[in-house]
């Protein structure tokens, strides 16, 4: 992976975390009581782990873009967006999780 | 073995909180003072940032590890004592932790980048602006850990 791919798979995997995390699209689930993975839900296991899932499905997935995008478009990146749209992510999260406080 | 788990997170989450902070603090761009003495706060900023990256990256990769291997206990012993007392701002804290910890993952990548390629002013705000960015996740998830790891104590 080039070096300006890496810039886009770290811009768009905040994005597509949370995009995972709001729509439940785990790649995987995992039930730590039995200690198993799964592919789909099984509620007769007991709790289940998303984050495990969600960190796989935006990894693939920014991976993904990343080869996509043509090189001369990830080249003429400009540079600030490497910080302002994971920020605008982590910003969104936060309003999203003041659900937690109210 | 899991309380083993648990010291090692803790001991090299100290370890990623002193590296990121020293080098969170050299970007800043505060003035030096006018009689030029060292202060404590100019000592701890006058490091060379740049060595600080690599390290900074394995530390938040491993300690990210760690809390992923510890989470499944947390999930069957700790969140489920949390919603008993009712504790709806610890398990909000923690979740804000987890996605804090999986965001910065992510921007791994790009923070070592920008910290390798130090390549004309353009790059030095992104830069600057990245390692706050996960100094801010790293003291965010060092608190909440400990508060957590603490809270039967902490709490009535």
């Amino acid at each position: 992976m080039k070096d300006s791919r890496l810039t886009i798979f770290s811009i768009v995997f905040g994005v597509l975390y949370l995009v995972a995390f709001y729509y439940d699209l785990a790649l995987f689930r995992y039930y730590p009581e039995v200690r198993q993975f799964h592919w789909l839900r099984n509620d007769d296991l007991g709790v289940v782990i998303l984050w495990y899932g969600w960190i796989a499905t935006a990894g693939l997935a920014s991976a993904a873009i990343a080869f996509a995008v043509p090189k001369r478009m990830a080249e003429r990146l400009w540079p600030g967006w490497a910080w302002i749209i994971p920020s605008a992510a982590v910003v969104g999260m936060l309003i999203y999780e003041r659900r937690w406080f109210v | 073995m899991i309380v083993a788990l648990l010291i090692a997170h803790g001991l090299l989450a100290v370890a990623l909180l002193g590296a990121i902070t020293h080098q969170a603090l050299s970007v800043l761009t505060v003035a030096p003072s006018a009689n030029g003495r060292w202060t404590f706060l100019n000592r701890f900023r006058g490091v060379d940032a740049t060595a600080y990256t690599t390290p900074i990256v394995v530390l938040f990769a491993v300690t990210a590890l760690g809390g992923a291997l510890l989470y499944p206990q947390y999930r069957i012993d700790v969140r489920p004592a949390l919603e008993d007392t009712q504790n709806v701002a610890a398990n909000g804290v923690f979740e804000i932790k987890e996605h804090l910890a999986a965001i910065g993952l992510g921007l791994l990548p790009t923070y070592w980048l920008f910290w390798r390629k130090r390549n004309g002013p353009e790059t030095a705000a992104p830069r600057r602006y990245l390692t706050w960015l996960l100094a801010f996740f790293v003291w965010w998830s060092f608190i909440v850990g400990h508060v957590l790891n603490n809270v039967r104590g902490l709490l009535p």
